[in-house]
């Protein structure tokens, strides 16, 4: 299959798309022209950011996001080819709503819910300090995908370090809660600062004395308060997260990777491949922003003007620019320039070629983007990146 | 040719959005300080090292214990972990112990899903490699560069120290985040350094990432890097120069390069882009209040230590 039939498969049928890639190489772009193609094949869809850094809003041209879907005009999506059928929503994650949400859904009384949102380290945890991103993004991809008012439900996430701690969110919680120390934790010796010993190995205790001394017996108070008050939680949160991360391999869900088409920007790709393949994640396929595509016919030349001709090509392009004084330098610019942009376009292929191959062998498709001239700040320019990325007939697979 | 004061300093963070080129900056920046004479370390936080690499691609890793890759330019990449194990074996001295127990597999769990402590560590970490001291009693590292997390979480990074500080009410971890905290809110000593590039979103996030740093973080800022700028492809006064190559004749043939129009195509994208470009350099300097510095697109990417120097020279222009 063709890489635009490929893409437009995949929107037309999956439930949840989740793109990943590093930073900078246009994810959240992509993430919303594919739902916006979404909406324009008549799905009702909805586009969520876990970056806190708004880029989704703007490009959607919304002021502020919510951690609930806000619908997009009607009318606007309409004069950009959405049906009737179709309608585009998006969301940013509020981590802590998000957070609190689940205790809320999870505490196993009113007592133990006010315990927890009053907890000072749960409340760490669920600000925006690192560690809890991840986890709430799994956690509001399945509340959307439970709904039965949303199609299909398309995720930009955080640069790659992170992309696959959000994919291993749910298994990490599960390991945590099942493991030893959190039952150590959990014994009501240790919030007198003792440990169980038996229950774990003497170093162990010893460097926790330490990091007890060090940080103040009120910290570790905190810890144990809180896993106390999560032990009630910890069934509900376990079924869930199992819930998550089989809807997240499941067939509903593809996985496409956005990159850049510099060389430094495809050996982060490379990267990001390997480790999304021991993952065993189904990784769709690749789009290729911003590649810098050859404008004449015929090959990318190696060289502009060719070296041997040099002199004669600048003589008779000053001449035909009118032969002043100005002719002369203008000739070289216009020379340099085409010799600059080639340059550009042999360097996006080749870097891009080692990714094509990789993505080829294993079944999925590479989708190259032409770089627009401007910038996409508005819901006509997603329609115009849309409009590229979904353009028929084109030879990439 | 006196040093820039961007040299002058101790603590150098390097912060931005992923891709703006963070990391070549920083590592043109150690590279320029060296050759000026100053020992300095570039430190990568992060999980993967790209310094190393960027200088010799089969060279091994620089790793925790960090490798002078360059005369006076050294490189680590700080592992939490490692620096974890160090700050306990330093507080409890029994090295063996705390590399069982940071081994055990239940104790990474504990940490694994422990929010914070790794910015913390790995400021502790910057703050103790700063206070280093050879024999004579001059500082081990004249600059210390630090290639910081990616926009978002680099706010979080700075920000740790003084949620620690409000988070814990006693103790050697209060005194010491207090210290780390002091360290980064020092404008002799510490400069933040933000690199953006001159794009609609990337410049919108520079303004918002800088306003919040100065208010919240309150660490010195005295520039803006704006990366990967493509320069007017125009001699000046020739702006029409793509429109009349459009009008030569269709059959007009140059001598060993492609037709007008196809000139006049590349020199079209070059001219949009170098206009885009331009608007939102002013636009990163009005929004930031800073000057900016620019650094020219490299079409082929860095490839060397050659690449790093030629972008070091408008990175340390000194005045506004």
């Amino acid at each position: 299959m063709s890489a635009d039939l490929a893409l437009e498969a995949l929107v037309r049928s999956r439930r949840i798309l989740v793109c990943v890639g590093t930073g900078g190489v246009g994810k959240t772009t992509l993430a919303a022209s594919l739902a916006l193609q979404g909406a324009r094949l008549g799905r009702r869809t909805a586009v969520l950011t876990i970056d806190p850094a708004r880029r989704l809003a703007d490009a959607l041209g919304v002021r502020e996001l919510g951690n609930q879907p806000t619908a997009l005009p009607r009318e606007r999506l309409a004069a950009l080819g959405v049906p009737e059928a179709g309608s585009l929503a998006a969301l940013m994650l509020d981590m802590k709503r998000t957070f609190d949400d689940l205790v809320t859904r999870f505490a196993d009384s009113e007592a133990s819910r006010q315990r927890i949102l009053g907890n000072r380290i749960y409340q760490h945890v669920s600000d925006a300090l690192a560690g809890s991103a991840e986890y709430s993004a799994m956690e509001k991809v399945f509340e959307l995908s439970e709904r039965d008012d949303l199609d299909l439900i398309v995720v930009d996430t955080p640069p790659s370090q992170h992309a696959l701690d959000f994919l291993d969110a749910p298994r990490r919680l599960l390991e945590f809660l099942d493991s030893r120390l959190v039952h150590v934790l959990l014994h009501p010796a240790f919030a007198a600062g003792r440990f169980g010993v038996r229950l774990f190995q003497r170093g162990a205790e010893r460097v926790l004395r330490v990091i007890e001394r060090i940080s103040g017996v009120a910290f570790l108070e905190d810890i144990s308060e809180f896993l106390l008050a999560f032990e009630g939680m910890s069934e509900g949160f376990r079924e869930r997260a199992r819930r998550v991360e089989a809807r997240l391999t499941g067939p509903d869900a593809a996985f496409v990777l956005a990159a850049g088409p510099s060389r430094e920007s495809t050996r982060h790709a490379l990267a990001l491949l390997e480790r999304l393949d021991s993952a065993g994640v189904p990784l769709a396929g690749v789009v290729v922003n911003r590649v810098h595509l050859w404008p004449g016919p015929g090959p990318t030349p190696e060289c502009v003007p060719e070296p041997a001709r040099r002199d004669e090509a600048r003589a008779a392009l000053a001449a035909a620019l009118g032969g002043s004084d100005a002719s002369e330098p203008e000739a070289l610019a216009a020379l340099a320039a085409a010799d600059g942009y080639a340059g550009w376009v042999r360097a996006d292929h080749e870097a891009s070629a080692e990714l094509a191959v990789r993505i080829g062998r294993r079944g999925g498709f590479v989708r190259r983007v032409a770089e627009l001239p401007g910038d996409v700040h508005d819901l006509e320019g997603l329609a115009s990146v849309a409009d590229r990325l979904f353009e028929t007939g084109r030879e990439d697979t | 040719m006196p040093l820039s004061p961007l040299l002058d300093r101790r603590l150098v963070i390097v912060t931005g959005k992923g891709g703006t080129g963070k990391t070549t900056v920083a590592a043109a920046l150690g590279l320029a300080a060296a050759a000026a004479g100053k020992r300095v370390l570039l430190a990568e936080v992060g999980p993967d090292e790209h310094v190393a690499p960027l200088l010799d691609p089969d060279a091994p890793r620089a790793g925790y214990e960090g490798r002078e890759l360059r005369k006076g330019f050294s490189a680590m990449r700080i592992d939490p972990y490692d620096a974890l194990g160090e700050y306990l074996g330093l507080q409890i001295g029994l090295a063996g112990v705390v590399r069982r127990v940071l081994a055990n597999r239940a104790f990474r769990q504990l940490m694994d899903a422990s929010p914070g402590w790794r910015e913390l560590i790995t400021l502790g970490k910057i703050w103790h490699l700063e206070s280093l001291r050879d024999p004579s009693g001059a500082p081990r590292f004249d600059l210390i560069v630090v290639d910081a997390p990616a926009t978002g979480h680099g706010l979080t990074f700075l920000d740790v120290p003084r949620v620690v500080g409000s988070a814990v009410r006693a103790g050697p971890l209060r005194r010491h985040a207090s210290w780390v905290e002091a360290l980064i809110r020092d404008p002799a000593r510490t400069l933040l350094l933000p690199v953006a590039l001159a794009e609609e979103l990337p410049a919108r996030e520079t303004a918002e990432l800088v306003t919040r740093l100065r208010d919240q973080v309150g660490v010195a800022l005295d520039r803006v890097v704006v990366n990967a700028v493509t320069p007017p492809p125009y001699p000046p006064g020739s702006e029409d120069l793509a429109a009349r190559l459009a009008r030569l004749p269709r059959d007009f043939e140059i001598p060993g390069a492609p037709p007008p129009s196809v000139l006049a195509a590349c020199l079209e994208h070059l001219g949009a882009r170098a206009a885009l470009n331009g608007r939102w350099i002013r636009a990163i300097a009005e929004s930031t209040g800073l000057p900016a510095r620019v650094l020219p697109r490299l079409p082929l990417g860095v490839r060397g230590a050659a690449d790093l120097e030629r972008l070091a020279a408008p990175l340390l222009e000194d005045g506004s």
